[in-house]
């Protein structure tokens, strides 16, 4: 008995040292795959209980196995491309639109405390409406489902953007500017010189707050009458009981969540100044 | 580079129209071309005020501040200043902050070579390509110089430049920065309420008195660079400095007294 603890005790001392010899990248692929083992594993044991349970028997799609496989049977289809694509779209024109509105806001806010001052209360305030909850006024101000779409991906966008670049802008040392003068900078240079690069990184970061917010939000705001996008996807394979399609699209829609996060990370990363 | 004179004519100075005393008062200065002139005094005398009116950076109550011909109203990369702090741009490295004036003004892809070599001369030839936050408070401030020097100014206004600095590498500085103006022919004004460094760098020492501020005396540095600090001449000037410190005290302190006696 003694023995075998410390024969297990031995090996996972083993196991431990051989990890920490890894290089880095080693490391963090060994963590993420043993992460997404565990939950392909909790997936599955979930499946198996709803495939056990009589009354949740009809859904049994749901677990990896099918899934998978739906997933794979989708890859490559038109149909796939399609709704990423539509999805991808309505996205990027709400990016687009809550960067242009956004970054100016927070540039004034940043700058001015006065208008700080003023604007923390309503932009607080607004902030904390679910942009879902703008629905209907966006269904009656838009003549498209479309624009409804993108209007509530803007609503969505706009704050995490204005705050990062607001946050940004009060960073700035006062003196950089005075050097700036001082060494014969116009106002093109000063933006162009100072300002940007000094505030990118505060940006990014509320543009990856941003994309988080908004790739939530899409899903549900396309419940609505568009006919294309993952939430139509979603909602279409619920209407004609395709379970297995329905996993499949959760599926992708996470891998394409994690994908736009890594680029906004590695926006951030390129432009952040900090040395640690 | 060129050179020029500096003329201040009966400069005063309010920083709010109620003011009793004047921040300066009655400022009349020359500063003569390619040469150190120290403006020392104690905190809150308006040294940096001044040093700023001849920059461009304020614009003073009264009088005027003239450089060669141009009365002075604006910034300029001709006439430059030098900060306390070294203010780099910590997404630049050290080349690209050295070439900032150059690059605002459009002409860093001809004289590349000028920073090149200004990076050279302050000791930052191993360091060019590194992020300015990798340098130490000295190596930062040497980036600063090389920055002010790219521009080619005819006047560099240097406002406490080492104060924040350890001694050793203060004093090295302080050498090389006179060195510098002498090679180049420089115009320097040096604001610094450190006698030593005073007399350690400058042609002419100009006294300030403070409250209100204006200029009480000057002495002029014959002392052949680099100066030894430990030589008798050079420890006479400053005792001669110091003393001239102690009498403006003493008069302040009988001025008081006749107005509590009154
Ligand atoms: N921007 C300002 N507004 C009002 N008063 C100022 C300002 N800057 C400096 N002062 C005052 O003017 C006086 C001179 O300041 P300063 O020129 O900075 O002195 P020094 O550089 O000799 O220490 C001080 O009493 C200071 O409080
Ligand atoms: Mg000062």
């Amino acid at each position: 008995m003694s023995n075998a603890m410390t024969v297990e005790k031995f090996s996972f001392g083993q196991i431990t040292a051989t990890y920490k010899k890894m290089p880095g990248w080693l490391q963090n692929f060994t963590n993420a795959t043993l992460g997404m083992t565990i939950l392909l594993f909790l997936w599955w044991v979930g499946g198996v209980l709803i495939e056990s349970n009589p009354d949740t028997e009809a859904f049994a799609a749901f677990a990896p196995g099918p899934a998978l496989s739906a997933l794979w049977g989708l890859l490559g289809t038109e149909f796939l491309w399609d709704t990423i694509t539509s999805s991808l779209e309505r996205i990027l024109f709400g990016l687009f639109w809550g960067i242009v509105i956004g970054v100016p806001v927070g540039v004034i806010l940043g700058y001015f405390l006065a208008v700080r001052q003023i604007a923390n209360m309503p932009f607080q305030f607004l902030r904390m409406i679910s942009p879902l909850a703008w629905m209907p006024i966006a269904v009656l101000a838009f003549e498209t489902w479309d624009g409804a779409i993108i209007f509530l991906i803007v609503m969505a966008t706009v704050w995490p953007i204005v705050f990062g670049t607001a946050h940004g802008v009060q960073r700035i040392d006062p003196n950089w500017f005075r050097v700036a003068r001082n060494l014969g900078a116009d106002g093109y240079q000063m933006l162009r010189r100072v300002i940007m690069p000094a505030i990118a990184q505060d940006v990014f970061a509320g543009i990856r707050l941003a994309i988080g917010v908004a790739w939530v939000v899409l899903v549900p705001a396309e419940y609505l009458g568009v006919t294309s996008g993952l939430g139509y996807a979603i909602n279409d394979a619920r209407d004609t009981l395709d379970y297995d399609k329905l996993a499949a699209i959760v599926v992708v829609i996470g891998v394409i969540g994690y994908l736009l996060d890594t680029v906004a990370a590695k926006l951030i990363k390129r432009y952040s100044w900090n040395l640690e | 580079m060129g050179s020029s004179n500096i003329w201040i004519t009966d400069l005063y100075h309010y920083y709010d129209k109620k003011q009793a005393t004047p921040t300066l008062e009655d400022i009349n200065l020359t500063i003569p071309k390619g040469q150190l002139t120290a403006l020392i005094g104690r905190s809150g005398c308006g040294k940096s005020t001044l040093l700023q009116m001849i920059a461009g950076l304020l614009i003073p109550s009264e009088g005027s501040v003239r450089i060669n011909a141009h009365t002075v109203t604006k910034p300029s990369a001709k006439w430059n200043m030098m900060f306390q702090k070294p203010s780099l741009y910590p997404w630049m490295t050290v080349r690209e902050n050295a070439a900032l004036g150059l690059v605002f003004a459009g002409t860093y892809a001809s004289k590349k070579d000028r920073v090149e070599e200004l990076l050279d001369m302050v000791g930052l030839s191993e360091h060019k390509d590194k992020n300015v936050q990798q340098l130490s408070g000295g190596q930062q401030q040497r980036v600063a110089l090389a920055r002010s020097l790219a521009t080619e100014p005819d006047v560099l206004l240097l406002d406490e430049p080492f104060s924040a600095l350890d001694a050793f590498t203060r004093s090295a500085l302080q050498t090389e920065v006179a060195q510098i103006c002498h090679d180049y022919g420089i115009t320097m004004v040096l604001v610094t309420h450190d006698i030593e460094e005073a007399v350690a760098m400058a042609d002419k020492v100009v006294i300030m008195n403070h409250n209100p501020g204006r200029i009480v005396g000057s002495m002029d540095v014959e002392l052949p660079y680099p100066r030894d600090r430990s030589e008798p001449q050079f420890i006479e000037l400053k005792e001669y400095l110091f003393a001239e410190f102690e009498k403006i005290d003493q008069a302040k302190q009988a001025e008081l007294e006749k107005q509590l006696a009154s």
